[in-house]
This record gives C-alpha cells, sequence and structure tokens, in this order.
C-alpha cells in the first residue's frame, strides 16, 4: 500500500509506504516542523492544516489549542495524526523551527534550535481523597509517563508550586531526563539561556531566548582577574603566591560574570529562576580557574589540564546568579594550549563540514592555528607573547576606548580611536597599521629597524613607536608565521593549497588585510579567501546552547582533533629566526 | 693578501653573518701559516665585539646575532684542530653548562645564549630542555664547570633556578659554581633573592657576565 502526501505550503509530495507519524512524514521530506516535545502531544507546537483527508476526532488538549491558538477545526497535531490514506497538507509557518544565523558575518551558516531544555504546561489531576497518589506520580503522568530524574531541591517546591497553580503548571524538563522545575500557572515561552565567552581579557555574554533561538540582549566587561596578571601564566603564579588566591581569582571572574547576569535581566525584565542553562566557552586556564581547580600541572611540561570535558554542572555549584538547578555546560577543551574556546569557534566556522582545506587563526599571547585538511582537524599552538593584545609594548593598549585601532598615511598619519576618543595608546590592530605605514614610509628596515636616530617614531603626543616595540611585534608575528608554514608543511600543504582563512578573535574586523600582508602576518593570499569570523568562541557557545546536536558534534570534533607541538619541531627555531624580517610571503 | 687586510676581512665577516667567507679565511689563515691565536684575537673577535654593539644601538636583532655567532662557529671548527694539533690550547674563557630548567621546554633563548658564548670562546655543555636540577649539578661536576646557566621562560619554572641554588648548597657545592640566570620573566632582584651570582637580560650580556666573572676569579 503507498499514500501520497502532498505537502502545499513547500511544494513538495512525498509517497508514504507504511504506516507513519505525519511529523515523521514531514521531517523526512525536509520541512522542519517543531517537534519540541519529541512527538508526545504535550506542547502543541506542530499543528498543519489538513486540506483533504480524513479528520480524526480531536483530542482533549487539540481542541483547546485550537480555540487558544484561533485555528480552524481542521487543524492536527501532526505528532498525532497517523498517515493512511493520500493527504494533502499545509504546514504554517509558524509551527516550523526557524534557522537562525549563527556568525552574522558569514552566510549560509544556519542552525536549527533544538535546546535541551523543554516547557510543557500541564492541567493535572487534583488530588483525590480517594486515590490518594504521590504528588509526582501526578506530574509524571501528565508529562506522559515517562520516566524522569528529580533533584530533592525541586521535590521540595513541588507541592508549593502545584498549590499555588491550581494544578496548572508548567514542567521544566531538561534533555527528557529531569525535571529541573515546577512553575505554577503557564510559563512556556519563556525560557532562557547564556553563551558566556570567557576570555583571559574580556568576558562576553549573550542573552538568548532557547525556543526562538534569537539573542536578546549582550554584554562585555573586562575579565577583573587581570588586575592580577595579564596572562594565562602571571594568573597561575598569583595562584601559587599564596593558599587563598584561587579563590579571589574565582571570585574576580564569578563577580563580574554576575553583574553582567544582573544588567541583562534587568534589562529585559527577566527574572533569574527563567535562566535554565548556560553554556561557557573558554580557554584551559580560564575555565580551570573559574572552577577553582588547581592549575598547577597546566604551566609546566607536560603541561596537563585537570579536565577537557565536563559533564553538565548546575547553577549552584557554580555560583552563577541563575536558576539554581540550571545546567552549566563547558566547551570542550582540545588540549591544554587549545581550549574550549578554540573548539567553538571552530564549530562556529563549520570547519569540520567543509570540503576543502582551510586555516583557522586566533591570534591572542598565544596564537591557535587549526588546519582542516585531507577530513581531519590538526591544532597547534604558538606562543605569540602578548603584544597583539597590546602588552609589552611602550604605547600599547588593550583594545579599550582611547586605543588607536587603526593608522592609515595619508601623506600625514591619521589615526582612528576606539570609542572616537582622545588617543591614549595602540591596541594590537594599530600596531600592525603602524608597523605597516613605517615600513612603507622606509622609517623601519624590513630587518625591523627604526632608522632615525632618536630610535623611535612619534605617532602623537606622548604614543612613540620604540625600537623596543617594533621587536617585540616582530617576535609576535614571526610566531605565527612560523607555526603557519610548520603546520602547513607538515601536511604537505603550501599556501595557494588553501581553500580558505578563518581568523577568530580580538582582531576582528579591525585587522587590516593588506597590512597584515605586508608586515608577513599573514600569507598573502586572494582576499576573497580571508574570512573574520570574530568573537566565534561566543557564536559557538551559543549554537551548543540551542542545540544538544551541536555539543555533540563539538565534543566529537575534539575527541578526533589532533594535536602538534609545533615548538619541539627541530626546525622550529631556525625558521622563527627567519621569519623575523618584515617580509610578505609566500 | 697581507695579514692585516685579512685580520680585517675576518672582522667584517663576522659583522656581516658571512658564514662561509668567514671560515674560508680561516682555511686561509692555516694555510698561510699565521699565528692562529692572533688570528683569533684581532681578526674574529673584534668583529664580534662590533656585533654587541650593534645589537647594543637597537641595529642588530635576533637574525644578525645568530648569523654572526653562526660565522664564529664555523671559523673556530677550523682553528680548533690546528691549534691541537700543535699543541697550543686553544683560549677556553671557561667551561659552562647550560640548559633550560626542569617543567620548561622553551629553548630559543638559552639556544641563543649558549651560542653566544660559545662563539665568545667558552667551552658549552648544551643539556637541552626540561633539564633536572640533578642532571645539571652531575654534568658540571663532570667537566668541571666554571658556571651554571639556568634558562627559564615562564613565572611558573622560574623557581627550578632556585631549586638548584638550594640544592647547590645543600651540597656545599655554591662556591664551587657559578650559577647565571635568565629568561623573559626573569630580573636581578629575582637572581638576587634567589641567591644566584648573576642575571643577564640578553645573550651578550650574558657574554660579559660571564667575562667579567671570569676575570675577577682569575684575579
Amino acid at each position: 500500500m503507498t499514500w501520497t502526501v502532498k505537502i502545499l505550503s513547500h511544494g513538495r509530495t512525498v509517497a508514504v509506504r507504511k504506516k507513519q507519524v505525519l511529523s515523521d512524514v514531514l521531517r523526512q521530506a525536509g520541512v522542519p516542523i517543531s517537534l519540541y516535545c519529541n512527538k508526545r502531544g504535550l506542547c502543541g507546537k506542530c499543528f498543519v492544516e489538513i486540506k483533504r483527508g480524513k479528520l480524526p476526532p480531536l483530542g482533549e488538549k487539540e481542541r483547546s489549542w485550537l480555540v487558544a491558538k484561533g485555528l480552524s477545526p481542521n487543524y492536527r497535531l501532526s505528532c498525532q495524526y497517523e498517515v493512511a490514506s493520500d493527504l494533502e497538507v499545509r504546514v504554517p509557518s509558524a509551527f516550523t523551527v526557524q534557522e537562525i544565523p549563527i556568525l552574522p558575518s558569514i552566510m549560509r551558516s544556519f542552525i536549527r534550535p533544538d535546546p535541551a531544555i523543554r516547557k510543557y504546561y500541564l492541567e493535572l489531576r487534583r488530588p483525590d481523597i480517594r486515590t490518594p497518589e504521590s504528588l509526582l506520580e501526578i506530574l509524571l503522568d501528565g508529562l506522559g509517563g515517562v520516566r524522569l530524574g528529580i533533584q530533592p531541591a525541586v521535590l521540595r517546591k513541588l507541592e508549593e508550586a502545584m498549590a499555588k497553580g491550581d494544578s496548572k503548571v508548567t514542567a521544566v524538563v531538561h534533555r527528557e531526563r529531569e525535571i529541573l522545575a515546577l512553575e505554577p500557572g503557564y510559563t512556556v515561552g519563556r525560557s532562557f539561556g547564556l553563551a558566556i565567552d570567557v576570555g583571559t581579557t574580556t568576558l562576553v555574554m549573550e542573552l538568548v531566548d532557547l525556543d526562538s533561538g534569537k539573542t536578546l540582549d549582550m554584554e562585555a566587561a573586562i575579565n577583573q582577574q587581570v588586575k592580577r596578571g595579564a596572562d594565562v601564566v602571571s594568573r597561575i603564579s598569583y595562584c601559587y603566591e599564596n593558599s587563598e588566591h584561587a579563590a579571589e581569582l574565582q571570585s574576580l571572574v564569578l563577580e563580574t560574570l554576575n553583574s553582567m547576569i544582573g544588567r541583562l535581566l534587568a534589562r529585559s525584565r527577566i527574572d533569574r529562576e527563567s535562566v535554565y542553562e548556560a553554556v561557557i566557552a573558554g580557554n584551559t586556564v580560564m575555565t580551570h580557574l573559574l572552577l577553582e581547580i588547581p592549575v598547577r600541572s597546566l604551566a609546566r611540561a607536560p603541561y596537563e589540564a585537570v579536565f577537557s570535558r565536563l559533564p553538565e554542572l548546575h547553577g549552584s555549584d557554580l555560583g552563577l546568579n541563575i536558576h539554581p538547578q540550571a545546567k552549566i555546560y563547558f566547551s570542550p577543551n582540545i588540549m591544554s594550549f587549545v581550549g574550549g574556546d578554540i573548539a567553538a569557534g571552530l564549530l562556529a566556522s563549520r570547519l569540520a563540514r567543509k570540503r576543502g582545506r582551510f586555516l583557522f587563526l586566533d591570534l591572542g599571547t598565544n596564537g591557535e592555528i587549526v588546519l582542516r585538511a585531507g577530513g581531519r582537524i590538526v591544532t597547534s599552538s604558538t606562543a605569540a607573547g602578548p603584544a597583539f593584545e597590546g602588552m609589552n609594548i611602550s604605547c600599547g593598549l588593550p583594545a579599550l576606548p582611547g586605543a588607536i585601532f587603526k593608522i592609515r598615511d595619508e601623506g600625514e598619519i591619521r589615526i582612528e580611536t576606539l570609542g572616537d576618543s582622545t588617543p591614549r595608546g595602540i591596541c594590537g590592530t594599530g600596531l600592525i597599521d603602524a608597523i605597516a605605514v613605517f615600513l612603507a614610509r622606509g622609517e623601519i628596515s624590513r630587518s625591523g629597524i627604526v632608522r632615525n636616530p632618536a630610535r623611535q617614531i612619534r605617532i602623537r603626543e606622548n604614543i612613540v613607536l620604540t625600537q623596543e616595540d617594533v621587536r617585540q611585534m616582530q617576535l609576535a608575528c614571526a610566531a605565527i608565521k612560523t607555526g603557519i608554514r610548520i603546520l602547513l608543511e607538515q601536511n604537505r600543504l603550501s599556501v595557494e593549497d588553501l581553500d580558505g582563512i578563518y581568523i577568530a578573535g580580538a582582531f576582528g574586523n579591525y585587522l587590516n588585510i593588506e597590512n597584515s600582508m605586508d608586515i608577513g602576518l599573514l600569507p598573502r593570499i586572494d582576499k576573497g579567501r580571508l574570512n573574520f569570523i570574530g568573537n566565534a568562541s561566543l557564536a559557538g557557545a551559543r549554537q551548543m546552547l540551542l542545540s544538544a546536536r551541536e555539543r555533540e558534534s563539538a565534543e566529537k570534533m575534539v575527541q578526533a582533533a589532533r594535536y602538534v607541538s609545533l615548538a619541539s619541531e627541530p626546525q622550529f627555531q631556525e625558521r622563527f629566526i627567519e621569519a623575523l624580517e618584515f617580509a610578505p610571503w609566500p | 693578501m697581507d695579514k692585516e687586510h685579512i685580520l680585517e676581512t675576518m672582522a667584517r665577516a663576522i659583522v656581516a653573518g658571512e658564514r662561509s667567507q668567514a671560515q674560508e679565511l680561516a682555511n686561509q689563515a692555516v694555510r698561510l701559516g699565521l699565528d692562529l691565536l692572533e688570528v683569533i684575537e684581532k681578526g674574529y673577535a673584534p668583529g664580534l665585539k662590533e656585533v654587541g654593539e650593534l645589537w647594543e644601538k637597537g641595529e642588530y636583532f635576533l637574525p644578525e646575532l645568530i648569523s654572526s655567532a653562526e660565522s664564529m662557529k664555523a671559523a673556530m671548527a677550523v682553528l680548533e684542530p690546528e691549534l691541537r694539533r700543535a699543541r697550543i690550547d686553544a683560549p677556553s674563557k671557561g667551561k659552562i653548562v647550560i640548559g633550560t630548567v626542569e617543567g620548561d621546554i622553551h629553548d630559543i633563548g638559552k639556544n641563543l645564549v649558549a651560542s653566544m658564548l660559545q662563539a665568545h670562546g667558552f667551552e658549552v655543555h648544551d643539556l637541552g630542555v626540561d633539564v633536572k636540577p640533578e642532571r645539571f649539578i652531575a654534568r658540571a661536576l663532570e667537566v668541571k664547570a666554571d658556571f651554571l646557566c639556568l634558562s627559564a621562560l615562564l613565572t611558573t619554572t622560574m623557581l627550578g633556578q632556585r631549586r638548584l641554588v638550594e640544592m647547590l648548597r645543600a651540597e656545599n657545592l655554591d662556591r664551587r659554581f657559578r650559577v647565571l640566570v635568565g629568561g623573559a620573566p626573569v630580573t636581578q632582584k629575582w637572581a638576587d633573592e634567589i641567591g644566584a651570582d648573576g642575571y643577564a637580560e640578553n645573550a651578550l650580556e650574558a657574554v660579559r657576565l660571564a667575562e667579567r666573572l671570569r676575570e675577577r676569579s682569575v684575579g
């Protein structure tokens, strides 16, 4: 027996060979019908209009939803509708899952929200003196009779919620495995999550609507740990100066995160109890410090991390001011030097799914270089030093208001500052511009000599580029350049073989491509093949927040990724010294 | 080419980092039967001195420094066997055991220091990276070293320098060897604090420091 199902709204027709639930047929036909409650008829999000075909009697819930949503009587829940005849249906877009862009700057990178948190509105049986069941049994029965876990903290509030809502409640279920909360009344549609990028210098956080996948608002702040050291190694040493320092570092970052959460929730008028999930992406040291896990082994060969992948933790374990039962997921670390921030960035760049050969670069104190080629992912890192973050540079400044981030030569030196404020110093992208501009003017030689007798170049009042600054930039650029070259050579590839280069990290769109190529930081490559993807770590965290499947792909990718140590390559030193010249390559 | 001219060309070969020229001039000196000690002192050594001055002025950076050191080593590779054959002691300024401390695998800075010390006439025993204090001490005793040079690139591994100094003291060897420390996070203050004999900011300063300490002990 074969039936034909015509999906009028999507212009598709499929043949059905055996009895099947309509929602499955729609999914197989590529229609992204919402399956929020996993086909249990609990959520009312998969209605379709039956234009021609059998109309079975309405269920009790179905009927009340039809009325509530103002739908005509020939709508049915597709997850409860069995196909056993020819059919013509129309699927309104309100009942499909909208794909949302992950990286606004890259087209064609969309994901379909598939959140781990689901909310079900239930009108439960009232307890009856003749059959004195437990409240939990009534609740589980209302949820379709499945077995779900529940923490004592949630049990303690069960009676209160049911009484307050007069048995009309909303259950918050995590991954169809655990009841995270029970709320009185109808709260479906109010479930929120946080995507958090815990950087060594900056913290960035997005408040996300878990159902629509939309970002509602965002916050950024300086990681207050910078007071105790600019880079990860100095933070680690700080930890071991005194037994109380580890706790201090943890509270410095946690307090900042909590005040960011406070501001976000206040602006969107959302209470902390409606935030059920957070995904955190950070480098290995940052995530260890956040959990106050000893970092000593991360700072000495062979650089061991205590953890790479973690099961979900609870909001209260970490001390984040969100729902105490909220699930906290950490983006998995790849290796000690290549952390969850890079895993998240790789996920956002969709590198693992691309055919061809790509490089992924994250330019910071530790330059991470990842190669995608031959179906594999090879990661490596190279110590660039903090020059790109404006540290160790006499006039250097992190990317903060007042930092010169662009420099041009228009006969006279033109500058642009962040926040359009009075120039206070130069940040990484500005330093790259400065080197390129003064190389072109001949004021700096390709070997890095500042040619004037004072051995320094004035850019603005009190902002000068010294000989030593130029040397620091040489070292930083050479580390990246050597890393890229050796990684490519090890895989028998050249720059010409690359289909594209992705550049993640704080530089974002401010990085001047020509200048970067001219000083030899980036290889010469067709501009169309360079993609700036900005804070890919945050984008990846958001992606993992919205979709359990994306978490699985991140973990799979991390397990399959290889790591190569570039510095232990015998030719590293020679190549590094060679790379110190400011020269375009290849 | 007269001798003066040869000596001057030698110096220039070192300054320019012309490895093959430096070596060829050494061969020429051997063929002409020149006084090889004089060749080193008046030919090559002034070249190295000038390299140091250029480094200080900021005109020379790592690539230039390394090619000069390599040129010097290439010349010495010719001259040393000849001196040995003539039973003349090569002018060693002292014996050095050098390495990067335990837990640290950075080696570019350490290699550079080793290279410059060698170019300047020190006998250098390089133990590589991630070297345990016991190994440093054992080798220093074995070769009767004058100096122990410890490199550390991380604030976390710097502690290895302290550990070695403490170990020397515990074994009553602290007067036998001089301990010199270096590396990006290391400072004179740190050297004083742990009781090291000296600290150098860069490879050339390391050479000068070792020369100074050596003279003091000889004189």
